[in-house]
């Protein structure tokens, strides 16, 4: 779901780590489990792997040891901020097959935008990167749901500027969805721009807000392993 | 319209237009070459995650770099 998704969707070209997420079910706890055990792989920070941390959207994080795969991060969650939930995620992945017969499950494209929403500052070029490459594969043979989803999580100017010249319905009929769009229907590129920024700073405050909790739940953890240290 | 060599470089165009399986092959000799040259695997800390813990964190990695590249440095 994280890097290696934004390798092959095209915003990156390598990772060295590996996010999964993962529905908490018991057997499939059970099953990753035993997948982990194989690649011997130890939890390290906190929360301990137990399904209810992870329901509650922490991040366990494992580092294997198996000599192959020797400091290997593996992240695993199943509950992202403004992400819907495993079952919706599950029925829009996106299914890759490659030469030795791997299959990969990954987010769909859209829902890997909207986890990508994050305090951090490398995940929002990412994002436009993600959009950007989108746009350029489909722009010629569009179907509704790309020049909606384009509309809607496009952070290009010039891009935001073309399409919504192209596309004036739609982008009126989503600007209450996404505000900035006026600046686009507009053809005001450093409204746009300045718009781009605020849209972006609203949200990582909002993802901060959202792990503050969350955030507060791990320092306890902490210190309460140390206690026990 | 703009093209994607203008707006992003040549590099990020060239990647830009491959399919996902033809990105996955290229990834994938790029980790040939990275493990070849004694690249680790281990991440470097991302103090800006909410879930950083500076006792849990790993070594910074031999070539001192984000674990997630996105420039392209060579032909497809």
């Amino acid at each position: 779901m994280g890097g290696q998704a934004c390798v092959l969707y095209g915003a990156a070209e390598f990772s060295r780590d590996l996010d999964l997420t993962i529905l908490a079910s018991p057997a499939n706890l059970s099953r990753l489990r035993a997948t982990l055990a194989e690649l011997d792989a130890e939890v390290i920070a906190v929360p301990p792997f137990e399904a209810k941390y992870l329901r509650r959207g922490h991040a366990v994080h494992f580092r294997c040891r198996a000599p192959e795969a020797s400091g290997l991060r593996i992240d695993v969650m199943t509950r992202m901020r403004g992400v819907e939930a495993f079952s919706k995620l599950w029925q829009r992945r996106v299914t890759l097959r490659v030469d030795d017969g791997i299959v990969y499950e990954l987010l769909s494209l859209p829902d890997l935008v909207k986890a990508k929403k994050t305090q951090r500052d490398k995940d929002w070029p990412m994002i436009r990167r993600l959009v950007e490459a989108d746009y350029f594969s489909q722009r010629d043979q569009p179907a509704s749901q790309h020049t909606e989803f384009w509309l809607l999580e496009l952070r290009t100017p010039l891009l935001l500027l073309e399409l919504a010249s192209a596309h004036r319905v739609l982008c009126r009929k989503l600007h209450k969805q996404r505000p900035l769009l006026r600046f686009a229907l507009a053809g005001d590129l450093a409204g746009l721009d300045e718009a781009l920024r605020q849209e972006e700073d609203a949200e990582r405050e909002a993802d901060r807000q959202y792990w503050q909790p969350l955030k507060a739940e791990l320092e306890r953890l902490r210190h309460a392993r140390l206690r026990a240290e | 319209m703009i093209s994607a060599e203008e707006l992003a470089g040549e590099e990020q165009a060239e990647w830009y237009s491959l399919t996902p399986l033809e990105r996955w092959r290229e990834s994938a000799k790029l980790w040939e070459v990275y493990l070849a040259l004694g690249g680790s695997l281990d991440p470097e800390p991302d103090t800006q995650s909410p879930f950083f813990d500076p006792e849990a964190s790993g070594s910074r990695p031999v070539d001192g770099r984000p674990g997630l590249r996105v420039v392209r440095r060579g032909g497809v």
